[in-house]
């Protein structure tokens, strides 16, 4: 029973991690970009959340889409002043931008916020479900569902619209999508936008059960490149599979190896991947 | 025999970009590779010159099978190539681009140097020696490019659309420096699209279409083969043939 | 244009070698030593990140090895501190091997990727590891056993033994830049695929440069921590070590020979100064800082200051030679 309980809380953080890390797959298979900062996107919605909460006194119901607006224009913002002007300079500058962008972020934070860890009240989004034995918090349950819908509406949009089509002819050859009218400047600032908001819903998500500090960032871009990795870079499904796998494997490790070490499987998974597949274990050659 | 590829088929997915193509050399040929865009000259190119690893098939180079050695070491038994986009080496100077080339059979910097004067020289290059490479126009770095891969001192040369996106003025310049290039001893392979640089450079040319070579003969014969004529405007009257580029 | 060179060169030479003899203040001298000892794992990381431009946000594993060698030498075998160097550059010659030879098939991306989960996955393992004091991490000698040591008051006599190494060091890089493997690395770095079409072994001089970036980084870690007489998971794994590296080298001009050091005179001072000032929120100002410089440089000058200079640091006519 332990089993499944493990499994379901991994498999509902996991929907989570799905859902960010899409972002940074759009971002990546639009422009072969790399957002370094990916993680640090997580860390300042989860903050927007906290101060949505704490002194507007607004619920999970507007500070998740306030965190997801902000973070749209984030990433509409890094792209027209800084990605937009890199992406096609040496790849000293394109890798650099978003690093720098990282550390701006880590550190404004720590400097505006403090190094303290802060949290939610725990009974904001209160109740435990019992489903055949397996305990299930309500937080948890509305974390998981929401960003699981939300991570196959992208990859509909993406898949099934005119505007998800013309992405996708941006990202095969922008300059045939220009010649057909497409505005592949504003489709990349587009996917900056959508993959800075997955991670805004994802950080207003996530803060409902975990806490917040300026350096959790750091872990979540990790899981993010591990979560793309494994399920292919620039694929949405993918990136679905994957997160709820990774989720999966760092509630399992947590078990047996203690919270401490977690990440340390989860890591080596990712170097261990790279190393053997870096187009990914779900992904083409 | 100087080279010699046999049933290359090189796969993407379920995707045949070669699908069964064969080629033989004679030491200083010098022969033309056409065909529309998407035909697989360009991934037999890259087969050729170790870039690729063909799916089936086998190529061997002055007798010794070299299909599934690397890029590096084709240009170590002197297999050189250039690129179509020409990828010049940013920071550093003409003459220290061509000296990257040169390195290969002369480790000691100073007949490196030595050496790369000589190709630049000899490519016309010699005058802007001390100019950043990123500075040199399309021609320049094309130029650069076959500079580059002379300083390798190769038996075989690939060159990639050498001289497309050149003026006619500059293209004439191309011309009479691949002619150098074989009056030297040096066996080339041109892939081109312009027929008239086909004509007046190579006396063999084989066509490529949908990954197989369909015809081969002098270039006056080949642009009369009904296939060979078809292959062309067919696939121009279908339109966007980029995007069967693998 | 040569000549000039080498007179700015000498001048910086001079001034790096009295700068702290000027000032009897023991804060300048310290921050002048610390000054020297960035610039050398700046500079280390130049080789394979400058250079071959292969973006390490790892080599905070190097520092860290080498760091941690040295205590280890000291807490578990009662070897003075420095001897443990020699085994921390044997340990980061065994990791540029492990990690080396299957990432080098990664490239720009994905390296950096791999480098940042290797740093983050090292410093986890080193949190864990008790042996080797765990989260509190490892205290040097408290006072001299013996002039080996190297436990000093003053700053001066670290300030000459990192001066050495960094002499070594740039005198290597000059050979290495003016030698066919300068020429092979920076090829590497600017297109693979043409690199390799020219002959070049690109996984071969990637992990040469690797082993050269690693061991004086390691050295510089080693450094740190005799210096220190302390090393932590944060002071020796921490992702900032590795940031330090990384943004000195870019300020100053990554892949040039003295922008590692130009990168380090400038940015040490100011960091240590705003600590000073600020006390321990002022670190957090520093790096707010080191983000800002690093976007712009990507964003402007992808080429540091050297950018700047009139073609001095680009344009090494060979001629001139």
């Amino acid at each position: 029973m332990i089993l499944l309980q493990l499994a379901a809380d991994g498999l509902l953080l996991g929907a989570v991690y799905a859902l960010f890390s899409s972002g940074l797959t759009l971002i990546w298979g639009m422009m072969n970009v790399i957002n370094f900062a990916h993680g640090d996107f997580v860390m300042l919605a989860m903050y927007v959340a906290f101060f949505a909460f704490t002194l507007l006194k607004i619920g999970p119901i507007f500070f998740v889409p306030l965190a997801a607006m902000a973070l749209f224009g984030l990433g509409v913002l890094v792209y027209v002043a800084l990605v937009r002007h890199v992406m096609r300079g040496p790849m000293l500058a394109q890798i650099l931008s978003t690093f720098g962008l990282a550390l701006f972020l880590r550190y404004a934070a720590l400097w505006a916020f403090s190094a303290n860890f802060v949290s939610l009240p725990d009974n904001l989004v209160g109740g435990v479900y019992q489903l055949g034995g397996i305990r299930l918090s309500a937080s948890h349950l509305l974390a998981g569902g929401t960003a699981l819908v939300l991570t196959l509406g992208m990859h509909l949009v993406l898949t099934r619209t005119d505007l998800g089509s013309r992405m996708l002819a941006v990202s095969e050859d922008r300059v045939a999508a220009s010649l057909v009218g497409i505005r592949a400047e504003r489709m990349q600032a587009l996917a900056w936008g959508l993959g800075a908001a997955a991670t805004g819903v994802a950080g207003g998500l996530i803060v409902l059960f975990f806490y917040v500090s300026p350096e959790v960032g750091n872990a979540f871009t990790l899981l993010a490149f591990v979560t793309v990795c494994l399920g292919g870079f620039g694929s949405v499904p993918g990136a679905l599979i994957a997160g709820l796998l990774i989720g999966v494997i760092e509630s399992f490790s947590a078990y047996w190896l203690g919270p401490a070490t977690k990440d340390v499987v989860v890591f080596a998974l990712f170097v261990v991947l790279l190393w053997v597949r870096p187009q990914g274990l779900l992904g083409r050659a | 025999m100087l080279l010699e590829a046999r049933g290359i088929v090189k796969t993407f997915g379920s995707f045949h970009a070669v699908d069964g193509a064969d080629l033989t050399l004679a030491e200083n040929e010098l022969i033309g590779l056409i065909g529309p865009n998407g035909a697989g000259k360009s991934t037999f190119f890259n087969c050729l010159a170790g870039e690729a690893r063909p799916t089936l098939g086998k190529i061997r180079f002055r007798g010794a099978d070299v299909t599934a050695l690397s890029s590096a070491a084709h240009a170590g038994l002197g297999l050189a190539r250039t690129f179509q986009v020409p990828i010049v080496f940013e920071g550093m100077s003409v003459r220290e681009n061509v000296m990257v080339g040169a390195f290969l059979r002369h480790p000691a910097r100073r007949r490196a140097e030595e050496k790369a004067d000589e190709v630049l020289e000899f490519t016309g290059l010699a005058a802007q020696a001390d100019m950043l490479a990123t500075a040199l126009g399309t021609a320049g770095r094309k130029r650069l490019g076959i500079a580059r891969a002379l300083a390798t001192e190769p038996i075989l040369l690939l060159l990639d659309e050498a001289l497309a996106g050149l003026t006619s003025a500059e293209m004439e310049g191309a011309i009479a420096l691949v002619e150098r290039i074989h009056a030297r001893g040096i066996t080339l392979v041109v892939v081109e699209h312009i027929m008239e640089v086909i004509h007046r450079l190579t006396r063999r040319v084989l066509v490529f279409n949908q990954g197989r070579v369909i015809a081969e003969g002098t270039p006056a014969e080949v642009t009369h083969i009904p296939a060979v004529i078809e292959a062309y405007l067919g696939r121009r009257a279908q339109g966007s043939p980029e995007s069967r580029a693998p | 244009m040569r000549a000039s060179l080498r007179r700015v060169l000498i001048a910086i030479a001079i001034l790096l070698a009295i700068a702290p003899v000027l000032t009897q203040d023991a804060f300048y001298q310290r921050i002048a030593a610390l000054v020297v000892l960035a610039a050398i794992s700046a500079s280390a990381w130049n080789v394979i990140g400058g250079y071959a431009g292969q973006v390490s946000f790892g080599h905070s594993v190097y520092f860290g090895i080498g760091g941690y060698a040295a205590l280890l030498a000291f807490t578990k075998l009662g070897l003075p501190p420095i001897a443990g160097a020699p085994l921390g550059i044997l340990a980061s010659f065994v990791l540029s091997a492990i990690v080396g030879l299957p990432s080098f098939r990664l490239r720009g991306h994905y390296f950096s990727m791999a480098t940042i989960a290797i740093a983050a996955l090292a410093g986890l393992l080193v949190t864990n590891w008790g042996y080797a004091g765990g989260a509190i991490g490892l205290m040097g000698p408290a006072t001299p056993r013996s002039p080996a040591d190297l436990l000093f008051r003053s700053p001066l006599p670290y300030y000459a033994i990192f001066l050495v190494v960094l002499a070594i060091l740039l005198v290597l890089t000059w050979w290495m830049e003016r030698s066919r493997m300068g020429f092979y690395l920076r090829a590497i770095g600017s297109g693979e695929r043409a690199a390799a079409s020219l002959g070049v072994p690109i996984r071969r001089y990637k992990l040469y440069a690797l082993f050269i970036s690693g061991a004086f980084t390691a050295l510089a870690g080693s450094l740190y921590a005799v210096m220190i007489g302390f090393i932590d998971p944060d002071s020796g794994f921490g992702i900032l070590v590795s940031v330090n590296m990384v943004v000195m080298a870019a300020l100053g001009g990554a892949g040039t020979l003295f922008g590692p050091l130009v990168g380090a005179i400038i940015l040490v001072p100011l960091e240590e100064t705003t600590n000073a000032l600020l006390g321990g929120g002022g670190t957090g100002a520093a790096y707010v800082a080191y983000g800002v410089i690093i976007m712009l440089i990507a964003r402007f000058s992808p080429g540091g200051l050297a950018q700047f200079l009139p073609r001095i640091a680009a344009r090494k006519s060979p001629r001139a030679a």
